[in-house]
C-alpha cells in the first residue's frame, strides 16, 4: 500500500511537471507571437498608403458622352457617363452574340446605370484606349478603340472585335452618393 | 521512430548541426557559474533583436532625409514608434551589459593566461559596438548628431597625409546626404560583422574556460544552465521592456530630437550616454591629434591589458588591484559625467586629471601593483 502511494505521488509529480512545461512553452509562444506581430505589421501599408488605395473621385462634373481618366493604384481608370442613345443601343444586346458575354447590368452599378467605370487598358496588347473625348476614334459602337492593335469596345467596355478577347476590367468601387465614387 | 529518421537525415546531410547541438547543449560545466556569466549570451540575443528592428528601420530610413524619415517612421509607419524605441533602447541595454561585462572581466582578472585572446576579442567587439552606435547616432541627423558629424569631418580635413586621406575616404567629404547614405551602409555591415566576433569570442572563451575540477559535481548545460539563462533572459527582457515603454529617450541629448540646422549650434552637444566615457568633449589633449589620442588611446590601453598585468595567471588574491579596478570604474563614470556637463574651466581641468588617471591606472599602477603581487 505504501509503495503504491509513493508511485501515485511520483506519477502526479510527473504530470504536474509536464503541465508546467507545456504552460511555460505555451506562454512563451504567445509572447513571441505578440512580439513578432508589430514587426510583421510594420511592413504592411501604412494609413497614408491605404488612404491612397481608397481614392474618392467626384463624378458630378462629367458631361454626358465623355469620360474622365484618373489614376488609381498605378492604373488608368476611365469613368464615362453614357447618353440615353448609348444606353438604348446596348441595353438589349444578347450576351451570347458577344466575344466575352456580359449583360448591361453586369457592367454598371444598380441605381447608377449611366456611369461606366473601367480600367482603361486594352485587354489584348496593353495600351491606353482612345474614346474618352467624343472627338477621339471611338469605333463603330461609339465606345473605345485601341490605337495599338485595333480592338473595338462598346461604351460599356465590352469587347466587340479583337484581337482582344476579354471585356475591360472593372475596378473595385462603390458609389458614396450621386456625385462621388470611392475606388478600392 | 520518426525522430530517428529526422536525426539520421540531418546527421548525414549536415553533420555540422549535430556538432552545434553538442556544442550548446551537452557541455559539462562547473556547478556554481554566476548569473553575470550569462551577459555575453544576453548581448548576443539583444544583437539579434537589433538586427530584426534594424531591418524594419532600414526599409523606411532615407539618408537623403535622415531626420524626416525617422519622423515618418515614428508617426506614420505601423508600429514604427515602437520599433524605433526598441532599436534605441536596445543600444542602451547592449552597452549596459557590455560595460558591466568589461568591469567584471577586469575585476575577476578573466584576461590572464590563455584567456588573453578572449579579452582582446571582447575589446574588439566593444570598439565595433562603439563605432556602430556612433554611426547610428549620426544617422538620426538631429540637431546634435549633425554637429558631431560636421565636427568630425572638419577635423578629418585638418589632417594631412594618410590619416586625413583615410578619414576623407570614410566620410566621403563634408557632412551631407551622401555621407549619411554611406554611414547607413557602414552601420549595417559593421553591425552584422559583430556576429562574427561574437562567434570567435564564444569559441575562444570555451577553449579558455578551466575544466571542472576532478571530483566536483559538474553539471550539463541542459537543463540546469538552460534554466539559469532563461531566468537571466527574463530579467533582461523585463528591464528592456520597462525602458522601452517608460524611458525611450534614456541617456540621449534631448536637443537631438530637433532637426539638424547648419546655421545653429545647439547649446548642449553631448552624445548619447554610452559614448560619454570615450568622448573628448573638453579636449583633455590639445589639437586634432590630441582628440584622436584621447579617444583611441583609451581603447588601446584596454586592448593591452592582458600584457600590462604582470601577475601569474593562476595567482589568487590581489585585493589592492581589485580596489584599483573599482577606482578606475569610478574614474570612467566621472569622465562620462564631465563630458555630459560640457566644456567649462572646471570640467576641462577635471577632464585632464581624470584622463591622466585613466592612463596612469593602465600604464603605471597595473604593472606596478601586479608585479609587487607576484613577489
Amino acid at each position: 500500500m505504501a509503495e503504491a502511494e509513493v508511485l501515485a505521488h511520483e506519477v502526479e509529480a510527473v504530470i504536474r511537471r509536464d503541465f508546467l512545461k507545456i504552460l511555460t512553452a505555451a506562454t512563451g509562444a504567445i509572447g513571441v507571437a505578440a512580439l513578432a506581430w508589430p514587426f510583421i505589421d510594420a511592413l504592411n501599408p501604412d494609413a497614408d498608403e491605404q488612404a491612397i488605395a481608397h481614392k474618392i473621385v467626384n463624378v458630378g462634373g462629367i458631361a454626358e458622352n465623355t469620360a474622365i481618366a484618373v489614376t488609381w493604384n498605378g492604373l488608368p481608370i476611365y469613368i464615362r457617363k453614357l447618353t440615353t442613345k448609348q444606353i438604348a443601343d446596348n441595353q438589349f444586346v444578347v450576351p451570347s452574340t458577344l466575344p466575352d458575354p456580359a449583360n448591361y447590368a453586369d457592367r454598371v452599378k444598380p441605381g447608377y446605370e449611366s456611369f461606366v467605370v473601367v480600367i482603361g487598358l486594352n485587354t489584348g496588347t496593353p495600351c491606353e484606349l482612345l474614346g474618352n473625348d467624343p472627338a477621339d476614334a471611338r469605333g463603330p459602337f461609339d465606345g473605345w478603340t485601341c490605337p495599338c492593335d485595333g480592338s473595338v469596345y462598346d461604351p460599356l467596355g465590352r469587347v466587340r472585335s479583337g484581337p482582344a478577347t476579354k471585356n475591360l476590367e472593372i475596378p473595385r468601387f462603390t458609389f458614396l452618393d450621386d456625385t462621388q465614387i470611392q475606388l478600392g | 521512430m520518426s525522430t530517428n529518421i529526422t536525426k539520421t537525415w540531418a546527421r548525414t546531410r549536415l553533420p555540422f548541426l549535430v556538432t552545434l547541438r553538442g556544442y550548446f547543449l551537452a557541455p559539462v560545466l562547473a556547478p556554481d557559474a554566476p548569473y553575470l556569466g550569462t551577459l555575453p549570451t544576453l548581448i548576443t540575443a539583444a544583437l539579434v533583436f537589433m538586427t530584426v528592428s534594424g531591418f524594419v528601420l532600414g526599409i523606411y530610413y532615407n539618408p537623403a532625409h535622415g531626420f524626416a524619415s525617422l519622423q515618418f517612421i515614428d508617426r506614420t509607419v505601423n508600429n514604427g514608434w515602437l520599433i524605433h524605441a526598441f532599436h534605441k533602447t536596445g543600444t542602451t541595454m547592449i552597452f549596459g551589459a557590455v560595460y558591466l561585462s568589461l568591469f567584471r572581466a577586469m575585476y575577476t582578472r578573466a584576461y590572464r593566461g590563455v584567456a588573453d585572446f578572449v579579452w582582446v576579442l571582447g575589446v574588439v567587439q566593444f570598439i565595433l559596438l562603439l563605432l556602430v552606435g556612433y554611426l547610428g547616432y549620426l544617422m538620426a541627423n538631429g540637431a546634435v548628431s549633425f554637429w558631431s558629424l560636421s565636427g568630425v569631418t572638419q577635423e578629418a580635413q585638418t589632417f594631412s597625409g594618410l590619416p586625413g586621406a583615410i578619414s576623407n575616404w570614410f566620410f566621403g567629404g563634408p557632412a551631407g546626404p551622401g555621407t549619411l547614405a554611406r554611414l547607413a551602409v557602414f552601420h549595417t555591415v559593421l553591425a552584422l560583422a559583430i556576429f562574427g566576433i561574437v562567434a570567435l569570442h564564444n569559441a575562444a572563451s570555451r577553449a579558455a574556460a578551466p575544466a571542472p575540477a576532478p571530483g566536483s559535481k559538474a553539471v550539463s548545460f541542459y537543463p540546469y544552465y538552460a534554466a539559469q539563462y532563461f531566468v537571466a533572459f527574463v530579467i533582461f527582457a523585463l528591464i528592456f521592456a520597462v525602458l522601452v515603454f517608460f524611458a525611450p529617450h534614456l541617456g540621449e541629448n534631448q536637443l537631438n530630437l530637433g532637426p539638424a540646422n547648419p546655421l545653429v549650434v545647439p547649446a548642449v552637444t553631448t552624445p548619447p550616454w554610452y559614448l560619454l566615457p570615450i568622448t573628448d568633449v573638453s579636449h583633455a589633449f590639445p589639437g586634432a591629434w590630441g582628440g584622436v589620442i584621447g579617444v583611441l588611446g583609451r581603447l588601446a590601453v584596454l586592448l593591452a591589458l592582458p600584457w600590462l598585468d604582470r601577475s601569474k595567471p593562476t595567482a589568487h588574491g590581489g585585493g589592492v588591484y581589485r580596489f584599483l579596478v573599482i577606482v578606475l570604474a569610478l574614474d570612467v563614470v566621472l569622465l562620462g559625467l564631465v563630458a555630459a556637463a560640457g566644456p567649462s574651466l572646471v570640467t576641462s581641468i577635471l577632464a585632464v586629471l581624470l584622463t591622466l588617471y585613466y592612463f596612469l591606472h593602465f600604464l603605471v599602477l597595473t604593472p606596478l601593483v601586479t608585479a609587487l603581487e607576484a613577489k
